[in-house]
């Protein structure tokens, strides 16, 4: 079997994936080195989602923290979020092996808005699979998707979540294979999947370095950024992994407690498990069964993490920490009060993990990926704060 | 060949045992049982609701080997999603299961993954799978697996779709198949009628139906009557 990163990944799908996933395979090592087609997604890259995007110096949180603190800003990007630099290639990429509708998974809804986007885009057809609990919570994107000519099927089975909006979108990809392409949201799933969308991710980890190489004349102590599948963190983390004066960390969602059931901490409290795709790190009973996950942010709540980071923690190059809901949301109100950006409450537990160590990172120098903007938790923040008489 | 799919636990324990040993006592070949995963990302909806509905609840391997032998000869399988075995260990699972079972599907687990199991000490045999996209390359290599037979899955879909299998291109791919092989090659997903098995038998070496039976197994009369019907 192909794709492992060490003891981790694979291709755990049906067989009537397999040649799909070859012909997958086949056209992105073909047109990754394609100077037409990587002259065209640059172009969409630069002129429609908005690269290269800002590294930020957040001076307010500078000064306060004491330490120096970069943002990179993917919060800026075209549909908010840095899922659009995946679906962006993926899309093309589609078009290339003559695909003429796409799928996708969602949590957040941000990848189903990235993919509806680039499906009117590039005229493909489009169906989102999204859970019924986050597209309640997330209701703004799956109007958004709707108006982008987007079939949303709410899936109303298994844990209503991300894991069943996978599930969804993998029952139609062995339905519709012949035709369709499905544009997987993250960093996980069956080879060659981690690869291609840390590929189109890794952008972002570029752009970093090169600020820092060209405007900096160094380079930073620490990168923090949040691990849901992981593709906005594996995205930064590319661009580093070779500098080992760079501490890389990856953040996962602590939810309410590191009870089972209330957190979404695959690698700090999961097990090695086969899961949608791959063998990687689970959260999971001990009878092997997926447990229910929980995460203020949709985008992190999801019981699995790519391959690529089980075998980035097992060589130890990144650290994986986490940081609880209230943590998160104190990330999210510093930064909005402070800097005056709005994140993702995904991005937010970043900023947490930050705030909450502050005392660790005095006088270093920190990027802080913020992979997208909060405009669409605006429902969650006002029932969080509901909740709490503020 | 005429194989019968069964969900372990399902709709509970005492019910499953009878429906169970209705099936060792019914003229079906081989019996397949069902090890519930929650996230069955091969099975239509009825069986991934049930399935979802028995893993909710939990159940215990080791209690479902010991309720699924027949001791007349019928051949047994366990079919199943990887982590249910990967969580169990591979190897354990193995001795626990040796003795009992004439193979394994894993409905995750592709024809180029055999390797990785057997190579962590997974001993019983793994039948291999044949689809609408299986490619001669794959074809080809279905002789070299050490599973008795091939699954053919005659659809492109997961288990409880809509099949004609009467349709040439359904024969036409499994005439491919068996070209290419040796072991018998039987069909499954998507199975449901008298018509389908006659149909199926006229030019096919078996079949196995599944999400027909898994409907029926919260109801014990309609139960029998459908493998009564079936199975002659
Ligand atoms: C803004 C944002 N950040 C992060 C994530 C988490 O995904 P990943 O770990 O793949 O970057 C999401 C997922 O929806 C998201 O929308």
């Amino acid at each position: 079997m192909k794709g492992f990163f060490g003891e981790f990944g694979g291709q755990f799908v049906a067989e009537t994936l397999i040649p799909a996933l070859d012909q997958l395979e086949e056209a992105f090592e073909r047109f990754k080195n394609d100077e037409s087609f990587i002259s065209e997604l640059n172009h969409l890259l630069n002129t429609y989602a908005g690269r290269p995007t800002p590294v930020y110096f957040a001076r307010n949180l500078s000064n306060m923290y004491r330490t120096k603190v970069y943002l990179k800003r993917e919060d800026l990007l075209h549909t908010g979020a840095h899922k659009i630099n995946n679906t962006l290639g993926q899309g093309l990429l589609a078009k290339k092996i003559g695909k003429k509708r796409v799928i996708a998974e969602t949590g957040a809804g941000q990848h189903g808005v990235a993919t509806a986007t680039v499906a009117a885009l590039l005229g493909l057809e489009c169906t989102i699979y999204m859970g019924k609990i986050d597209a309640e919570r997330q209701e703004i994107n799956v109007r958004r998707m709707r108006l982008l000519g987007a079939e949303v099927k709410v899936v109303d089975e298994g844990s209503r979540t991300l894991k069943d909006a996978v599930s969804a979108a993998l029952r139609d990809w062995i339905k519709n294979v012949e035709t369709t392409h499905y544009v997987l949201g993250s960093a996980l799933g069956p080879h060659p999947f981690p690869t291609i969308v840390a590929y189109f991710q890794s952008v972002i980890g570029m752009e970093t370095r090169k600020f820092f190489e060209k405007e900096i004349k160094s380079y930073p102590d620490y990168i923090i950024a949040c691990v849901g599948g992981g593709s906005n963190s594996i995205g930064i983390f590319k661009g580093f992994l070779d500098i080992e004066s760079v501490n890389l960390i990856g953040v996962e969602a602590g939810g309410m407690s590191s009870r089972l059931g209330e957190h979404a901490m695959s690698i700090n409290h999961g097990r090695l498990g086969i899961f949608q795709g791959s063998l990687s790190f689970v959260v999971q009973r001990d009878d092997g069964q997926i447990a229910p996950v929980h995460s203020i942010s949709a985008g992190l709540d999801y019981a699995g993490i790519g391959p690529e980071h089980a075998y980035l923690h097992s060589t130890g190059r990144v650290k994986y920490l986490s940081v609880n809901d209230d943590e998160a949301m104190k990330g999210f109100y510093t930064l909005t009060k402070y800097e005056g950006i709005l994140p993702a409450l995904e991005s937010s537990h970043a900023l947490g993990y930050f705030i909450k160590n502050y005392e660790d990172f005095k006088n270093k120098t920190i990027v802080i990926l913020l992979s997208g903007r909060g405009d669409k938790d605006m429902g969650i923040v006002a029932e969080y704060e509901k909740n709490r008489g503020l | 060949m005429k194989g019968a799919y069964i969900l372990a636990d399902y709709p509970y324990r005492d019910l499953f045992i009878r429906e169970f040993e209705y099936l060792c006592r019914s003229k079906v070949d081989f019996i397949e049982v069902g090890l519930p995963f929650n996230d069955p990302v091969a099975d239509g909806p009825i069986i991934a609701k049930a399935s979802n509905e028995v893993a909710e609840k939990g159940y215990n391997i080791d209690d479902i080997a010991d309720i699924i032998q027949c001791n007349n000869g019928k051949k047994i399988y366990i079919m199943t999603y990887s982590n249910i075995i990967y969580n169990y260990g591979l190897e354990r699972f193995s001795k626990r299961f040796e003795s009992i079972l004439d193979g394994v599907i894993v409905a995750d687990l592709p024809n180029i993954g055999h390797e990785f199991f057997i190579k962590k000490g997974f001993s019983i045999p793994i039948i291999p799978f044949a689809t609408p996209e299986s490619r001669e390359k794959d074809l080809k290599k279905l002789n070299g697996f050490n599973g008795g037979f091939v699954y053919f899955i005659g659809i492109r879909g997961i288990t409880g779709g809509e099949v004609d299998f009467r349709s040439e291109n359904i024969k036409i791919k499994y005439n491919e198949i068996k070209s290419f092989t040796d072991k018998k090659v039987i069909i499954g997903f998507g199975v449901k009628s008298v018509d389908d098995v006659s149909t199926i038998l006229s030019y096919a070496d078996g079949f196995v139906i599944g999400t027909e039976i898994v409907k029926r197994q919260d109801d014990f009369e309609e139960f029998k009557r459908y493998v009564d019907k079936i199975y002659l």
